[in-house]
């Protein structure tokens, strides 16, 4: 009860302490301008999909003339695959500005299609933008120090500790009020944003929530750190300067070391070490006795073993086999690779336990599914759409289906995952 | 000058004696040198790794055996790009833009296969350079070591006494400043190192001169910072705590916002975008593929005028191989036009985010160090092109060769039997039309040359910052 009503005395004060109340202004207006922004950059990348959409079936209609055969539908193609971004992504844009959320594939090798990278300027994803989960992330714990490390040293300084302590009774209960409202200040102020974006775009209530939880926990962890720093009894520059340390060991110097520890330890191949691969198979088969593509090919769809290539010649069955077999002939790097990024990503998980930053905007990330699972699951989903198309097209090239461009309205379509959320 | 000396002499004796100052410079230069190794190691291996995938794609393409010479344009070739030397010191745009390109006929492929694609990521600041740490953490120590210095006089009331004494407010100013300044010029010696490790790899000393003096400029800009604050200020705890919070702003805050700035002031299509508005202007082209194609019919009237013959059949050289040289032609200048278009996007966008180095020095430095090290995109964006160019050279010595060396006749028959498949090639030294690549930053004048705005805007903040300070100096009275 006496810590309630300290809280409330002090929120009066409080109320007064002017360099709070910019601060509180400031951290208001950088959270109102990051969801501003991110809700922006989330509008844009949605009007983008429609946008190609819809050129994206222009195309196709005007490539529609070009459509003789089967094989030659499936060559004319393209099929645009994407992934929206969530409903909550305006707070963490995460791996959009790095990975590829976008591309436009066909039925030859895949390989050759899925690295392409459809990314933003270079110059501005290395800056880096002020998202929501950057500001919660870095910038607010910064606030916090500022704000706390001197709660002790100023009435220190001007002699009012020790009269402050005695009247007030319970010593520690006013410095924890203290604490304690400038904590729930900076907390509010930041986080109110959040909610008026996130019922804007109808983002559920459960993430935000977790966001707010979050983000909370992040918050008290560093005001507590903060608060059990500055009663060091030692002059304010000692205190100001060994948070900010804790700050760049936490935020930068154990995220870079442990970036470039995992880099190290865990391998992958290089990309270019797929692509070569690829490339040399699909290459070499034109040369190559024709068994030597469709065994490959049968082992992995045995059912159309009946059909017999040509001696020599072009025919559309036996190159959408060698763009397969290129395909599978790299699966043990594309494998690798994969893996190997996934290694990483776990590593980074749990080093990311040992930052509180990282770990938040990483959680922010996975909650906004923008995060590197995120990023996978969307490979995947386009791995699966071209699949799908080779499960379309095989049937008709091997049991000789006479072309009718009606059937091409089967054509499976991309399904976009449950991301909409 | 004397006093001068002795001011700044006593100043630095009070820096070693201060255990906060040591340790903060101990850390700092701990920081500094593991990340200096680090990157070393990092951009040495990188280099090693795709000069020598360089090479190795290189002896690939020219060890194919004889072939259809349009195969070998299917077949196509990578590039691989090195990094500059000064990498070592600021890798910029190196770890967010792919390093390898595939080459190949009727098309400009991105560069894929960035080191952020596939790296761990740990968040916004996980990716540590000496340049980032110069320029977001060296200020911190700036204002470690300067906050004080004058402030702390005025707070033990040793001010008064000392310019009672007949010390005029500015020279105690400036013997302060000259501590800093040499304490700045101690700092830089990790960034000579590097820089000199640059050298011994081919780059070139004045260029390391003019990066030693750009940060030269960004450091003694906070070392001014500090020092007016320090002077203006009455309490040491407010010079700190306001120093610390224009550190925020200007290191962290500005720098992204200006991001979002430039991201919505100057939108950008993306690739897949314009890439779908240029397949309808490519469309209008004809295929090169299909000699027939009533695109290349005027090419084929010409022709049959110039050598006075009835069929194509009777030309003297090989038709398709002539629609497939104008068709490249055709279609690499829709392909260039687009890809300037956009590159001219992303150099605008550059070009904005620069420009708010007006606000914050931070971002002035930043592209003067990446335009310096060779890192910057213009540095990517000639990767581009110089790629773009190869392309096109090696693709078009290859129709070359389908004209004059291999004849219609056997051309167009090549799938009739295993016979004239063998006859509708052209022999292997063909391949030689590629050229050798190997990528270099740009001469040292012209990088000198794009850091202009951004030099321009440091020189700016120096003078106002030493006009502030003779200002504060003149304030500081008895």
């Amino acid at each position: 009860m006496s810590l309630m009503k300290a809280f409330v005395r002090e929120a009066q004060f409080s109320g007064r302490d002017r360099s709070l109340l910019i601060w509180i202004l400031v951290l208001l207006s950088l959270s109102s301008l990051s969801v501003w922004f991110g809700l922006a950059e989330v509008n844009d990348q949605k009007a983008t999909i429609e946008d190609l959409i819809e050129a994206d079936r222009q195309d196709r209609l005007a490539e529609a003339s070009k459509l003789k055969d089967w094989g030659s539908a499936a060559y004319y193609s393209f099929h645009l695959t994407y992934d929206p971004p969530s409903k909550f992504a305006f707070a963490a844009m995460g791996q959009r500005d790095l990975q590829p959320w976008k591309h436009r594939i066909r039925m030859l090798a895949l390989e050759g299609q899925i690295y392409e990278r459809d990314a933003d300027n270079p110059v501005l994803a290395l800056v880096g933008r002020f998202d929501f989960a950057f500001l919660a992330a870095f910038i607010v714990p910064l606030v916090l120090i500022m704000l706390l490390y001197d709660l002790r040293v100023s009435e220190r300084a001007g002699g009012r500790q020790d009269l402050l302590e005695a009247t007030c009774g319970n010593a520690s209960s006013l410095w924890r009020a203290r604490a304690g409202v400038r904590t729930v200040a900076v907390f509010v102020s930041v986080i109110t944003p959040l909610f008026i974006a996130g019922m804007i775009t109808g983002s559920s209530l459960v993430s935000l929530l977790w966001a707010a939880l979050i983000v909370f926990a992040h918050t008290a962890l560093w005001a507590w750190l903060s608060y059990t720093i500055a009663a060091w009894r030692r002059p304010g520059t000692v205190i100001l300067m060994s948070l900010l340390s804790i700050w760049l060991v936490m935020s930068v110097i154990f995220p870079a070391s442990a970036r470039a520890l995992i880099d190290r330890v865990v391998p992958t191949p290089t990309g270019a070490e797929i692509l070569l691969m690829q490339r040399e198979t699909v290459n070499d088969a034109w040369d190559l006795p024709r068994e030597e593509t469709m065994t490959p090919f049968f082992d992995r769809h045995p059912d159309w073993i009946d059909y017999t290539p040509a001696e020599d010649g072009f025919e559309w069955p036996w190159y959408y086999a060698f763009q397969q077999v290129g395909d599978q002939r790299t699966e043990p790097i594309t494998n690798a690779y994969r893996e190997g990024r996934m290694r990483r990503e776990r590593f980074a998980a749990a080093a990311s336990l040992l930052s509180p930053p990282s770990l938040l905007e990483r959680s922010l990330q996975t909650l906004a599914k923008t995060d590197f699972n995120a990023a996978m699951a969307y490979e995947a989903r386009v791995r699966q759409f071209h699949a799908q198309l080779r499960d379309f097209y095989y049937p008709k090239f091997y049991r000789n289906e006479p072309f009718e461009k009606s059937g091409l309205d089967n054509l499976p379509v991309f399904q976009t995952g449950t991301s909409g959320e | 000058m004397r006093v001068l000396l002795l001011i700044a002499k006593s100043e630095w004796q009070y820096w070693i004696r201060s255990q906060v100052v040591i340790g903060g410079t101990l850390l700092f230069v701990a920081l500094l040198v593991t990340t200096s190794v680090l990157t070393g190691l990092r951009i040495d291996a990188e280099t090693h790794a795709r000069s020598h995938q360089q090479s190795e794609a290189e002896e690939t393409f020219l060890a194919q055996p004889d072939r259809h010479p349009h195969r070998m344009v299917h077949y196509g070739h990578y590039l691989f790009r090195a990094p500059a030397p000064l990498a070592i010191f600021d890798p910029g745009l190196d770890a967010v833009t792919g390093h390898s390109i595939f080459l190949e006929g009727h098309r400009q492929n991105s560069a894929t296969f960035a080191a952020s694609d596939a790296s761990a990521d740990l968040g916004g600041l996980s990716w540590l350079s000496p340049a980032l740490i110069y320029q977001l953490f060296a200020p911190l120590l700036i204002i470690l070591l300067g906050h004080a210095s004058i402030v702390r006089e005025r707070e033990a009331s040793t001010l008064i006494p000392l310019l009672a004494q007949g010390l005029a407010g500015h020279t105690l100013m400036f013997g302060k400043a000259l501590a800093i300044f040499s304490f700045i010029i101690l700092l830089l010696v990790p960034l000579i190192i590097s820089g000199v490790a640059a050298i011994s790899f081919g780059e070139s000393p004045v260029t390391v001169m003019f990066l030693a003096g750009a940060y030269l400029s960004y450091l003694t800009i906070w070392g001014m910072l500090t020092l007016c604050l320090s002077a203006l200020l009455r309490k040491r705890s407010e010079a700190l705590a306001l120093l610390a919070a224009v550190w925020l702003g200007i290191t962290l805050v500005m720098p992204s916002l200006a991001v979002n700035v430039a991201e919505r002031r100057v939108p950008l299509a993306g690739k897949i975008e314009t890439d779908l508005t240029m397949l309808s202007d490519l469309r209008k082209l004809g295929d090169g593929h299909n000699a027939k194609d009533p695109a290349f019919a005027k090419l084929r009237e010409n022709l049959l005028k110039q050598y006075g013959v009835e069929r194509v059949e009777d030309l003297p050289v090989n038709f398709r191989g002539l629609v497939a040289v104008e068709a490249e032609q055709k279609l690499t200048k829709v392909l260039n036009d687009y890809a300037e278009a956009r590159m001219e996007g992303e150099s605008r966008q550059a070009t904005l985010l620069a420009k708010h180095g007006w606000f914050t020095p931070a971002l002035a430095i930043a592209f003067a160090s990446r335009t310096l090290s060779g890192t910057d995109l213009e540095h990517y964006h000639r990767f581009l092109r110089e790629a773009e160019a190869l392309r096109f050279d090696f693709v078009q010595g290859l129709n070359r060769a389908h004209v004059d060396k291999l004849s219609y006749g056997d051309d167009i028959n090549r799938n009739k039997d295993e016979a004239s498949w063998r006859r509708a090639r052209v022999n292997a030294s063909t391949w030689e039309v590629l050229d050798r690549f190997n990528f270099e930053p740009d001469k040292p004048l012209s990088r000198l040359e794009n850091t202009l705005q951004s030099v321009a805007i440091l020189l700016v903040w120096l003078i106002l910052l030493l006009l502030l300070m003779v200002w504060a100096g003149r304030r500081l009275q008895p």
